[in-house]
């Protein structure tokens, strides 16, 4: 009825391999990015510049990091590093003079050579050693960033980064800034989209699947999964420094933290590894329901007259959070992403969903 | 008129009149304080306390008909350290007419401070972010009042000095600090000071979040230096006193960063802990006739912001002396210019606090232009197994090496 179709029929192998099969996703696709063009003019400055904004870059990076472990299926806990990595080296070079453009090209390559660089020594081992070795990177760069004045920007650990600017106009507005992360966003997702396409990413998901299994059919598990961490790499890179740029307007450890990539991790976990459009729910659901929750909390205790001290108030949302998260994970294991294809594929067929069995 | 009918008018009218007073102070447009703690995460060893002692403040304050007329509204939010919900809480607060700000972090305060600095509004940034923003030539906005952490390492080597007999020159110093940004901090200062003075200056790094200083201590046993400054937090403190136990070093000479409070005196044992030394800037107890004021008013009639045990800690009066700082600052501000309050009053009204000390709760402070620390006075404080007692006066040394450190860091940030 939604969905208007009667089955997914193919005649050629172009209608196969396109990128979206039934129209009515693609309409629905193209109205959230009409929805994102048009969000400026839609919400308030608050929640374009403290939600959207955030939101937009952490989805970029998530859709990064869900490309090395959803798609390659390689365990990653030292995302944020790589994300400093870029971060850093694009402020550096934006502070040395280089126009914006190449700094983001160079916090992306830079991120790309580190990250794959350390995947070159990590993948000699596989799952939780991996997982634990990619930790170990985190560490290193902890303290790389924290005992570097040099890098870190002096005794207090805190970089400024220049005015962003494309094409020689700097950005300081809101709607300017929401527009860079935008972009960069919708640049990462039609890459994602695009990848289950390509040899490439069949090619990963033959690794992911069973790596010797791929190497019997001519896969080079080693090489792809350098691949993987390249590419992944140069996404958070960049996505690290468009955080910088267009966010904190500064650089400083804390924001790349070992905590930031157990939470980047827990986007893509919850969101569905593997998902796009999961991804987008779980970036909202891990970075933007603690601070909504609170809220929430807050007026309701305020309307019920309830007198609560200023600590319960902080835990009450931490409380509802964890439970929000073990409830979604209870209900659907395979994270939002799988969620929202249940429900669709549920519309699809409905009312008449006997012609399915 | 009957005398029953009297008493039941007089009684009538004062109550009345109380009321009527009651209602102009919140008649008038309130002064808002921006509170953006992290309640639930790093910083819950001091956050509760400081956010209690301002809501105390502030209540008080309007019982007392608030600041020339203005009631104060203290608006708390939680942002669990993480720099992202404290934009974010910025951000919201600065649309609802907030321009005062508090983050109490570290991470979050440095995630603020470009934004507040174009924004022009207040951040009171007390013993968190960077130390060079106390230069008030470069950082307009910001209030780091109190000692900047070079300052207290600085005034840390003259109570040192003193209590040697003047000279340095044959002394050893062990500087043991958590090593991340934080403890790091007063290295570069230590160093020169030992350049001037002549002092060994050792240097034991412990990681976070310093639960395992063994190794630490066994290296302080060898080298047996005169007095070892201390640049830990919280539970490290505990740890740090079982070591010196262990390793024979006496604890009174264990002189230790602000941040130590009842708390970890009671986790040391309040016997064992006897003698440990704690710079501080400000006073200690509940002698001070601030808390002792909120503890006869507010607590006595049970109508304190939180438990009274919260009060009892040197955080909660750590929270009275930055928030009795912000009231005068308003107070000076709309003596001023009158209202409304604005950043730019508000600035105005910061640096012209004189030699204010909030009624004994913290070292003398005045406030310019260009020192927006206050001075940087502290005194060492010494535990004598009941409570904190002063060893020294408030002072503030050194202050030209520290002021170059200061001057040399926030010249390279700029305002674009």
């Amino acid at each position: 009825m939604f969905y208007r179709l009667s089955g997914i029929h193919h005649t050629s192998y172009v209608s196969d391999s396109r990128l979206y099969k039934i129209p009515a996703d693609r309409n629905l696709a193209l109205f959230f990015l009409a929805l994102g063009l048009a969000a400026p003019f839609l919400v308030g400055s608050l929640y374009l510049n403290s939600y959207m904004l955030p939101w937009l870059v952490w989805t970029a990076a998530a859709l990064g990091l869900n490309l090395v472990t959803g798609w390659a299926g390689q365990l990653h806990l030292g995302y944020a590093a790589v994300m400093a990595v870029g971060a850093y080296s694009a402020v550096h070079a934006a502070r040395y003079g280089l126009p914006w453009e190449f700094a983001l090209l160079i916090g992306g390559i830079s991120a790309s050579v580190i990250g794959s660089l350390f995947a070159f020594a990590a993948l000699r081992v596989k799952g939780l050693y991996l997982a634990l070795t990619t930790l170990a990177m985190q560490f290193v760069m902890d303290w790389v960033l924290t005992h570097s004045p040099a890098i870190s920007g002096g005794s207090h650990a805190s970089l400024q980064a220049p005015t962003f600017a494309l094409l020689g106009q700097r950005i300081t507005s809101d709607t300017g800034l929401y527009y860079v992360a935008f972009g960069w966003c919708l640049l990462v997702t039609i890459f994602m989209l695009n990848l289950r396409r390509t040899g490439l990413g069949r090619a990963l998901v033959a690794v992911r699947e069973k790596d010797y299994a791929a190497a019997i059919l001519g896969v080079n598990s080693f090489y792809y999964k350098i691949v993987a961490f390249a590419t992944s790499s140069f996404i958070g890179g960049v996505s690290g420094a468009i955080l910088v740029a267009t966010f904190f307007f500064l650089a400083a450890p804390e924001q790349f933290s070992v905590a930031v990539s157990i939470q980047v991790l827990a986007m893509v976990i919850v969101g569905g590894l593997g998902s796009i459009i999961g991804t987008y729910f779980g970036v909202a659901l891990i970075l933007l329901v603690p601070g909504v929750v609170n809220g929430l909390v807050a007026e309701g205790a305020g309307a019920l007259g309830l007198q609560l001290n200023v600590e319960s108030l902080a835990h009450i949302p931490n409380a509802v959070y964890g439970a929000i998260i073990i409830i979604i994970l209870m209900i659907e294991p395979l994270g939002l992403g799988k969620l929202y294809s249940n429900i669709r594929d549920y519309l699809r067929v409905w009312p008449f969903d006997q012609f399915k069995k | 008129m009957t005398i029953f009918n009297r008493v039941t008018a007089a009684v009538l009218a004062a109550a009345l009149g109380l009321a009527i007073q009651t209602a102009a102070a919140q008649d008038k447009e309130p002064i808002r304080f921006g509170l953006c703690f992290d309640l639930s995460k790093s910083y819950t060893f001091i956050s509760p306390q400081v956010a209690q002692a301002a809501q105390d403040l502030a209540k008080y304050t309007n019982d007392d008909g608030g600041i020339e007329g203005h009631p104060v509204e203290i608006i708390v939010r939680d942002h669990g350290n993480e720099p992202q919900r404290g934009v974010e809480c910025y951000e919201q607060l600065k649309r609802e007419g907030v321009f005062i700000f508090n983050f109490l972090s570290t991470p979050v305060t440095n995630a603020a401070l470009p934004r507040a600095m174009k924004d022009g509004n207040i951040v009171m940034q007390s013993f968190v972010g960077r130390g060079d923003a106390v230069d008030g030539d470069v950082f307009k906005w910001i209030f780091p009042v109190g000692p900047t952490y070079w300052q207290q390492a600085a005034n840390d080597v003259a109570f040192i000095k003193d209590q040697l007999g003047g000279d340095l020159s044959e002394a050893k110093i062990g500087f043991i600090y958590l090593d991340y940004p934080f403890g790091q901090e007063p290295i570069e200062i230590l160093k020169t000071l030992s350049e001037e003075e002549g002092f060994e200056l050792k240097l034991y790094p412990v990681p976070l979040p310093g639960s395992d200083q063994a190794s630490a201590w066994t290296q302080i046993r060898r080298d047996k230096p005169d007095y070892m400054i201390s640049w830990i937090l919280a539970g490290g403190h505990v740890v740090a006193s079982k070591e010196m136990k262990r390793n024979g070093f006496p604890i009174d000479r264990y002189l230790s960063v602000n941040w130590l409070n009842e708390v970890d005196i009671k986790n040391i044992g309040a016997d064992a802990a006897k003698g440990i030394l704690r710079g501080t800037n400000v006073a200690g107890g509940q002698e001070v006739p601030l808390v002792k004021t909120m503890l006869e008013t507010l607590y006595a009639k049970g109508e304190g912001s939180g438990p009274e045990s919260l009060v009892r800690d040197v955080y909660y009066n750590t929270g009275l002396a930055i928030y009795a700082t912000g009231f005068e600052a308003a107070r000076i501000a709309i003596e001023k210019h009158g209202w409304p309050l604005n950043a730019e009053r508000m600035k105005e009204g910061y640096e012209s606090i004189e030699n204010f000390d909030g009624n004994g709760v913290m070292s003398p402070i005045t406030v310019t232009a260009k020192d927006h620390g206050g001075g940087g006075k502290t005194r060492v404080e010494q535990w004598d197994g009941s409570t904190w007692v002063p060893l020294t006066d408030w002072s503030a040394d050194y202050t030209d090496v520290v002021w170059e450190v200061i001057k040399e860091s926030s010249s390279k940030f700029t305002v674009e």
